[in-house]
């Protein structure tokens, strides 16, 4: 009891409300699956699925920019029956996909999503790590959680009886298992400087030296490389290569069972970009700027980061004024109910422009040093939850640009044959891995680094 | 006639693929952002509801001249049938009223679901009756009977469409008609 009394409520309830973190994933799923097809449009000079409509009575069809058509696919996957072909292992077939689904909510346990929490509570100072679980060997931890997601592809296609779910899931497991090896050397150099297995440490060992990036460009690349060959997607999606298995391991699989699996497949990418961003591009950090400064004119922070926000709404404003000045212009026949969405959207344009400008002036003007901290080095419960929000939205955006890159690959190069992946996971990116781990231990001895 | 193709070598920089692969990427991305800041710029057309722009000598759907009276040019010489590859123009013909022409035509189908769209019965045609410059390049009926084509749905067509057509503004109700009623000189029955 003494651990539950020790803490206030304060400390108690943002705690728990971290626990919302685990949801991230799912949410990013939503957020990369309209990324992925429309940007797939985009590139292939297509527009990508936008017909989509919710028919709201006495306004008419809202197509919010094609997102709608994803809502259409989650509610049909979600009602189509579910089947097992004859003769699989009824228990592991229906179970397989569960295995990388509950592993999306536990690897975001991890990740650092702010910068510890530390404040003043009615006279006491509190602590509260960035991450669900402020494990030292946080890294490590990650990594044995995304291995076991091999485990999802494994039974699958051993429970299908199908020889091209086991071919499929024989690749899988193959890939994963080898490219985790080139992970886990790549990173090391980072771990080497940064001198701890835990996140946290290492995102604010990149916020006062230098990114990892930087540091470590070509553990970088490898990096990037291994953890996209990981997730299976292309250009190293042999286990789905349709021209000699149907669809890889889940070939017999339909409806939800297989909406498990894809969603699992996104929170994979969800997570290594997180991972990438935690690891090679400062975490939460902003550049060039750290925590304390931040911390030390937090009314000027917040007014910055809204009016960055207020100007994204400005330019999304200026992209449907446009866009509705060419569709007017045309003869097409839905113009005007295209129009008539657009008009919604420029209201809530202009409605979000007004509110960021008045909330970016309010905390310039009132929220005053003298409001945000009691002494030096420890805040207010403002200045940290507003510390904590600007740290979340650098994350994001940061982990967003990673997740572009996985969807830019793919839509980009052609599919590597499953010996030429082998041999680039094997003979080329470990090796440069581990020269990279040699040259860094030494530059980093000579240096006198950690 | 086997053509071998001899293919450039590739330099060391394109079989390190990095290099090639950046370019690869730059390539989409340039796509990607046109499509992302420029939707409106992208050529796809929303179809329904947006058509697309027809050239005048895109092979549509057929229709049948006009003379200045109203009735179709054909002379049912059966060219047409001669040259389609297809076989999917059937003609009857049947005497003339008019002494000027030896025939008419009784009956001519065209049936769409058999025709490639070649356009070599417009080539053939003698007396310039036979035209695809419809732009009509939809056709949806519930059944096999209605994609055959009859005289009535050839010669069904509006001079006020083909405005720059001279020869199509002859027929009645076009600009030129009267003056073409005058040409051709006599009233027939």
């Amino acid at each position: 009891m003494d651990i539950i009394e020790s803490k206030s409520w304060v400390e108690w309830l943002i705690t728990i409300a971290k626990f919302a973190f685990c949801f991230v994933p799912v949410l990013y799923i939503l957020l990369l699956i309209p990324m992925e097809r429309r940007g797939a449009g985009f590139m292939q000079d297509r527009q990508g699925p936008n017909r989509s409509y919710i028919k709201i009575p006495y306004f008419g069809k809202i197509r919010l920019f094609g997102y709608v058509q994803n809502m259409c696919d989650g509610a049909k996957l979600f009602f189509k029956e579910m089947f097992a072909p004859k003769g699989a292992n009824k228990i592991l077939y229906y179970a397989a996909p569960a295995i990388p689904f509950a592993i999306v909510f536990l690897s975001p346990c991890v990740i650092p999503w702010f910068g510890p929490m530390v404040f003043d509570w009615a006279g006491e100072v509190v602590r509260i790590p960035g991450s669900i679980v402020d494990s030292d060997v946080g890294v490590l931890l990650l990594f044995g959680l995304s291995s076991l997601s091999a485990y999802g592809a494994v039974l699958a296609g051993w429970a299908s009886k199908s020889k091209y779910s086991y071919l499929g899931s024989l690749r899988t497991t193959a890939m994963t298992v080898s490219y985790e090896v080139c992970l886990g050397l790549s990173l090391m150099g980072v771990l080497l400087l940064a001198g701890s297995f835990n996140l946290t440490d290492i995102v604010s060992w990149q916020e006062h030296h230098v990114w990892g990036i930087v540091a470590q460009p070509i553990a970088f690349i490898c990096f990037l490389i291994a953890s996209i060959a990981e997730t299976g997607r292309a250009p190293f999606d042999v286990a789905e290569g349709e021209p000699e298995l149907v669809a890889g391991y889940h070939t017999e699989y339909g409806a939800m069972h297989f909406g498990l699996f894809y969603m699992g497949e996104y929170s994979h990418i969800c997570i290594n970009s997180f991972l990438i961003a935690t690891l090679f591009l400062g975490g939460y950090s902003i550049p060039f700027v750290t925590t304390e400064t931040i911390q030390a004119h937090m009314g000027g922070s917040l007014a910055i980061l809204c009016w960055v926000l207020a100007f994204l709404a400005l330019a999304f404003l200026h992209m449907v004024h446009r866009y509705s000045k060419k569709l007017a212009a045309t003869k097409q026949t839905h113009r005007f109910e295209v129009l008539r969405e657009y008009r919604l959207y420029n209201i809530v344009g202009w409605l979000a422009v007004i509110v960021l400008i008045a909330a970016g002036a309010c905390s310039w003007m009132f929220f005053t040093p003298e409001v945000a901290h009691t002494a030096a080095g420890v805040n207010t419960l403002g200045t940290a939850l507003g510390t904590a929000a600007i740290h979340l939205l650098v994350l994001v955006v940061k982990s967003i640009m990673f997740c572009w890159v996985w969807i830019w690959v793919r839509w980009t190069l052609p599919r590597f044959r499953y010996d030429h992946v082998m041999n680039l996971g094997w003979k080329v990116i470990l090796n440069i891995a581990l020269v990279n781990l040699v040259v860094t231990a030494i530059a980093a001895k000579l240096l006198g680094g950690n | 006639m086997a053509r071998v193709i001899k293919q450039k070598p590739m330099n060391w920089v394109e079989r390190l693929y990095v290099y090639e692969c950046l370019r690869g990427l730059f390539t989409t991305l340039k796509h990607a952002a046109r499509g992302f800041f420029r939707y409106e710029q992208l050529p796809t057309i929303s179809y329904p509801e947006g058509q697309p722009d027809i050239p005048s000598n895109y092979r549509a759907k057929h229709r049948l001249m006009l003379r200045a009276d109203g009735t179709p040019r054909c002379v049912a010489c059966g060219m047409c049938a001669a040259a389609c590859p297809a076989h999917c123009i059937f003609i009857e013909a049947t005497k003339s009223d008019d002494p000027r022409i030896e025939k008419r035509v009784m009956r001519f189908d065209i049936d769409h679901l058999v025709c490639v769209f070649c356009g070599l019965c417009v080539e053939a045609c003698p007396v310039d009756a036979l035209r695809m410059d419809t732009k009509q390049i939809v056709f949806e009926h519930r059944t096999r009977e209605e994609f055959v084509a009859h005289l009535e749905d050839l010669t069904n067509w509006d001079p006020k469409d083909y405005p720059e057509d001279a020869q199509s503004q002859m027929a009645p109700g076009g600009t030129k008609n009267a003056e073409a009623r005058k040409v051709w000189g006599m009233e027939v029955k």
